[in-house]
Formats: C-alpha cells, structure tokens, sequence
C-alpha cells in the first residue's frame, strides 16, 4: 500500500511573529516545527504501513529549513521524503500549493494520502480538499478514525453533535484531525537514519508546471496586509467582599460583555 | 573556521529537544517526589537515548562527542534529577564494560542498560575521599580467580536502584594511584549492599546513596581494565565526564536566563517592565555573555575530542567556567524573579537548587583551577619557551 503525507513546516507555537513593511511581511523567529495536524496525518500512515505493508513517502512545499521536518518524518518512520523547493513556489495560497503537491502526489500511483486538517500558521484548511480536486480522489475531512480494508476505507469524523462515518473507494484523501491517534516519539536509531537521508527537492519543472502557476504567480489569493489582534484588555479586579465580587462579575459578564 | 554546529547535530539536538519535552514535562514533579522516574527512564531506554555513544552494533547510535554534550545540555534544561540519572546510564555507568567487560558481562549488562531495562553506575567517592583518587580505601585483593571488594562508597547516582556497579577500588594502596581498578559488582552479589540514602537539595529524583562492599567476592574477569592501568583509564573518562558536565551546566544556564528574560519582560515596576531597568540589563548582558562563552568552551572541548586530541585541561575549563556560569545565572535569575525566586510555583528556585549539584562530579572548581595551571606552568617552563 502506497501512502502519501502532505506535510508543512510552520512556526514554533512559541516563536515570536512580527508584523513588518507596513504590514506587507512577517518576520518570524526561526524556530520551526512539524504542523501539528500533519503528525496524527504521518502517524496514521505509518500505523496503516505496519498493518497492511507499504511504504509511507512525505512531502512538503517549503525553503530548505523545510528538510527538518522531513527528516522529523522520516526518523519517525517514512521511508522516502521530497522537497519542493524553488524560489517560485514562495508566497502561494491553499490552491497554488495544492496544484504543485498534487503533483508531485501523482509521479508514482499511490492509495491513501493523508495530511493535517489545517496548517497552524495560516488555518485555512484549503489544501488537503484541493489537492483531492486536482486529483480527482475523493475527500475525507478531519478523520478522527480510519479503517482499512479491501481497497476500501471507513473514516469517521466529528460532526456537530454526532460522529459521521463514511465509506470511500480507495484512492481517497484526509485530513486528520486532533483524536486520530497519538503520534510517536522518534527512536534514535530512526534519528540516525534521518541524518543520513537524501532528501531529493523537486522544482516546478520536474512537477511539469511553469513558474507562473506556483507560488505568488500562481495563487488566486492576494494577501493586502497582515493586521495585528488586538490587544487584550487588562485583567480588571474586581474588590469588595466575595458575594458582592462575584455578583458584580455575573452583572459584568451578562450585561456588559453579554457572554452569558 | 566554522562554529557552527553541523546540520545533523542540529538535527539531533531538535529532536532530543522534543523528545524531551514530550516525555519529561514534569520536571516539577521529579524534583517534588524526589523518586527515580522509572518511567521516563524506561521510555529513553526503549527509543535508544542510552546507547548515544556506542556503535550501532550493540543497540547505539555511534554520536561524537559534540553530540552526547548537545543531549546533556537538552536534559539539563529540562531536569537536572532526569540528567543526572540519563548521563550515568549512558557514559560513567556503562563505559568501562563497554571498553573492557567481557562478551557474557556486555550481554548481561552493557545492553540491557542500553535498553533501559537495566540500570547502571559508578562508584568512586567515599566518605573520606573525593578528588583524592589516589588515597581511595575501598580494597580490591585477589585471592586465587577471584577479587574481594571490601569498602564503603558515597554520594553514588542511582545507587539506592543500580543494577550493576562500576566500583573503583585499589589493588595496592602504596601505590596510590597506580594501585587504582575499576571491578564490576551486580547487584545481588553476597556483601554489596546500599546504605544510607542521601537526601539532597539537588538533582532531586536522582537518588544517591551509600554503597557497601563487605567481603564483596567477584570473578577475577569483573576486574575492568588492565593491571596499572587505571589512572590511564580514569583520564580517559574524565575528559568526557567534564564535558558532558559542562553540557548540564550550559543547558542549566539558558533554562534559567530564558526564565530570567521572560520575568524582566513581564514583571513591572515603578510603571515600565522591570527588563527597561539599566540594573536588570546588566544581569541580562552579563549572563547571555559568560553563557556563550561557556558554550564556546564546552563545545570546543567536545570537539577537540572528536578530533582526537587531549583534552584535559580544555575539558577541565569547559566544566569549571560552565557550571561556575550555571551558578552565577540561577542566582541572577532569582534576584531577578525578587521574592517569587525563592517561590516554589516558579522554576528558578529549582535552577538555583540544582545549579550546586554540578559543582562536585568531575572535580570541584578548586581542583580543576590546580590542573589548569599546572598544566600551564608545565607546557610554558621557561626553557619551553623560544
């Protein structure tokens, strides 16, 4: 069973995000880190390569810091990763991105391919769908379960209120949502292994696009400016005695903020 | 010249790093409970943390030594009781076996150690004796093909939940330091026993003790090295011991000037975060400063190793200057953080506790500074000199 990881390195979720140029660029602290919904993506694939067979293949957009989260996949336990790395694929959206990963998805057949139900930088959530669309695949969003069997897959995803289960032909994309499963740590020796491993980087060439479809050229969406969030108030202390506090708080809450 | 680390170490020490975090997030609780975290310590086993420094075909990965440092730093930002146990397993409690155990003790120690499933140390200090190697009570006296070890030892890591023991005793007490040997006891051996266990301020959850031999009689093929040969031997691991506890005391430093940064930039005083105070800034710039100088210092010890060069007195420096650094930072630390420094919601009065623990293992500060300028004085005699 061929398995396919759509993975994206982010920011650390403790590095620090400024807003610069007026508003045009970011400047981000370099730490970066594996997206956090594309782990549960990885380690559902190579939960589903340990009971049916296969081979788990990862592949991520990215500069090339982006080799560290690849190679994060691979000491996990990936046995191949690739690296679309090109000036030209800079600055896409969710549908420039997603033509170029579906891609590089499509240079070898393949049966499932999974990632994270969103990136944390930009939460848009759009790639995983659009690369099933591209590809022609049906899509399976924010897995929480997924069985397999028979070139056929169960999935079961979080609806309001209840659970939806869905049955789809294999090949299939999902996205995987907090819940699917626990990722694991890497061993060492899976460590070791990463060290050592060639990281092909593929360019719009060997994807058969032409630059002006990647990245910024490509993209359908114009970033006008980053704004800030505002500021949270500070905390307010409320004095007096306890029931008197507390009543006022009630009245804050309710009357004032109208969150009850 | 380059000093940058290379793409793999720095590969590694991400993946240490977060290994770490997700396995260890209760450094609190270690330090609390004051109980070896068998737990953690049998999940590093299981992803093979122990075997860092051995080759890959008895369970390790086969890492330099810059590597093995980045990893002592990593868990030293951490736990220092998590390091403390960590660093035993994976050097002083396991080399000499790896270097001169026989297969069967390899087998039944060495790399199920490496695993995790058994646990490993060293015993050298004792009551009366510290640094002073050479005047070391605990004997050694073969009688036909055996050694009887009979002694005491003290402030022993992992000694209450050893499984296997290296213990430095002497053959021949004339002789001081040429009398030295290293002997393998297991635990259950008739006449070894623990003693009193230490309760300390630092390190806490790595449990110390006193050791016991009483008429301790092992094989002679437990004698782990060659006869007169142990001062060599003890040079050899002492260049790494410090090291590797220049390592701790580095991760140590940035664990506690990150907790210092972030208190200066969100405590205020007087209207302004207490970080805009030219007084604070001067801890600020004099911390990070003596840090990257001990970083400088401990990796370059680390990597004169990896070239295959002496490093002694390199090595004696790093761990000197850096654990003197680590000291220096958690108390700045504390008088950044005022009264909550001593408060036990916040890490830093862990930091400031653990800092001390660093001071002893591996020489004192007093003994290193004896060697370093020994060493200087002996390479620049006046008739060395051109």
């Amino acid at each position: 069973m061929n398995i396919v990881v759509l993975a994206k390195q982010v920011p650390d979720a403790e590095a620090l995000i400024e807003i610069t140029s007026e508003g045009r660029e970011l400047l981000i602290e370099q730490k970066f880190a594996m997206n956090f919904f594309d782990e549960f993506a990885l380690e559902e694939a190579l939960r589903i390569k340990e009971r049916h067979g296969g081979r788990v293949s990862v592949i991520t957009m990215g500069t090339g810091k982006a080799t560290e989260a690849l190679r994060t996949a691979i000491a996990m336990g990936a046995d191949a990763a690739f690296l679309l790395d090109d000036e030209a694929f800079l600055q896409g959206d969710g549908y420039s991105t997603a033509l170029a990963l579906s891609r590089a998805v499509s240079k070898e057949a393949c049966d499932i391919i999974l990632c994270g139900r969103q990136a944390v930088d930009d939460d848009r959530g759009e790639v995983g769908p659009m690369v099933a669309q591209f590809l022609g695949l049906p899509h399976v969003g924010a897995v929480l379960k997924l069985d397999i069997a028979d070139g056929l897959a169960v999935a079961e995803s979080a609806i309001e209120g209840a659970t939806e289960v869905i049955e789809v032909d294999l090949p299939a994309v999902f996205t995987a949502q907090k819940g699917l499963n626990e990722p694991r740590v890497p061993m060492i020796t899976g460590v070791m292994k990463a060290m050592k491993a060639q990281i092909p980087r593929l360019t719009p060439a060997d994807l058969g696009l032409e630059p002006a479809q990647v990245g910024e050229r490509g993209a359908k969406v114009t970033i006008g400016r980053y704004i800030a969030p505002s500021r949270k108030p500070p905390v307010r202390l409320i004095a007096g005695e306890p029931a008197e506090a507390a009543r006022e708080a009630i009245r804050i809450l309710t009357d004032v903020e109208r969150v009850l | 010249m380059d000093f940058r680390l290379t793409e793999t170490q720095r590969f590694f020490r991400e993946q240490a790093s977060q290994t770490l975090t997700r396995l260890a997030p209760k450094a609190e609780d270690i330090d609390r409970a004051d109980e070896f975290p068998l737990d953690v310590f049998r999940k590093l086993g299981k992803l093979g943390y122990y075997g860092i420094r051995y080759p890959a075909e008895i369970g390790g990965m086969g890492a330099d030594c810059v590597t093995f440092t980045l990893l002592a730093e990593e868990i030293a930002r951490v736990s220092m009781g998590l390091a403390a146990v960590v660093t035993m397993q994976c050097l002083m409690g396991t080399d000499f076996i790896y270097h001169f155990g026989t297969e069967a003790q390899k087998e039944r120690c060495l790399i199920p150690a490496i695993r995790g499933e058994k646990i490993a140390t060293i015993a050298f200090t004792e009551p009366d004796c510290g640094s002073d190697l050479g005047s070391i009570r605990t004997r050694a006296v073969k009688d036909g093909r055996t050694y009887v070890i009979t002694g005491r030892k003290m402030w022993i890591t992992n000694g209450p939940v050893a499984d296997f023991v290296t213990v430095a005793a002497t053959t021949d007490p004339a002789k001081r330091l040429g009398g030295l040997g290293f002997f393998l006891v297991e635990k259950g051996t008739p006449g070894f026993s623990v003693g009193q266990k230490i309760g300390k301020i630092s390190a806490r959850g790595a449990n110390t003790a006193e050791l016991i031999f009483d008429g301790c009689r092992i094989p002679e093929e437990n004698f782990l090295g060659r006869e007169g040969k142990g001062p060599e031997h003890l040079n050899n691991i002492l260049g790494e011991i410090r090291t590797m506890i220049a390592g701790l005391g580095l991760g140590l430093s940035k664990a506690s000037f990150a907790a210092g940064l972030k208190y200066a930039g969100e405590r205020e005083a007087f209207g302004r975060t207490i970080g805009s105070f030219e007084l604070i800034q001067e801890k600020i710039a004099e911390m990070e400063m003596r840090i990257k100088a001990s970083e400088f210092l401990t990796y370059y010890a680390a990597w004169l190793r990896d070239s295959g060069a002496s490093t002694g007195k390199e090595a004696a420096m790093a761990k000197l200057y850096s654990t003197e650094t680590a000291c220096f930072v958690a108390d700045e630390v504390t008088r950044i953080h005022g009264a909550y420094g001593i408060a036990e919601e916040f890490p830093v009065q862990r930091y400031f506790r653990d800092a001390r623990f660093l001071l002893f293992g591996g020489g004192t500060s007093e003994i290193l500074k004896t060697l370093i300028a020994r060493d200087t004085l002996k390479r620049n005699r006046p008739s060395a000199v051109i």
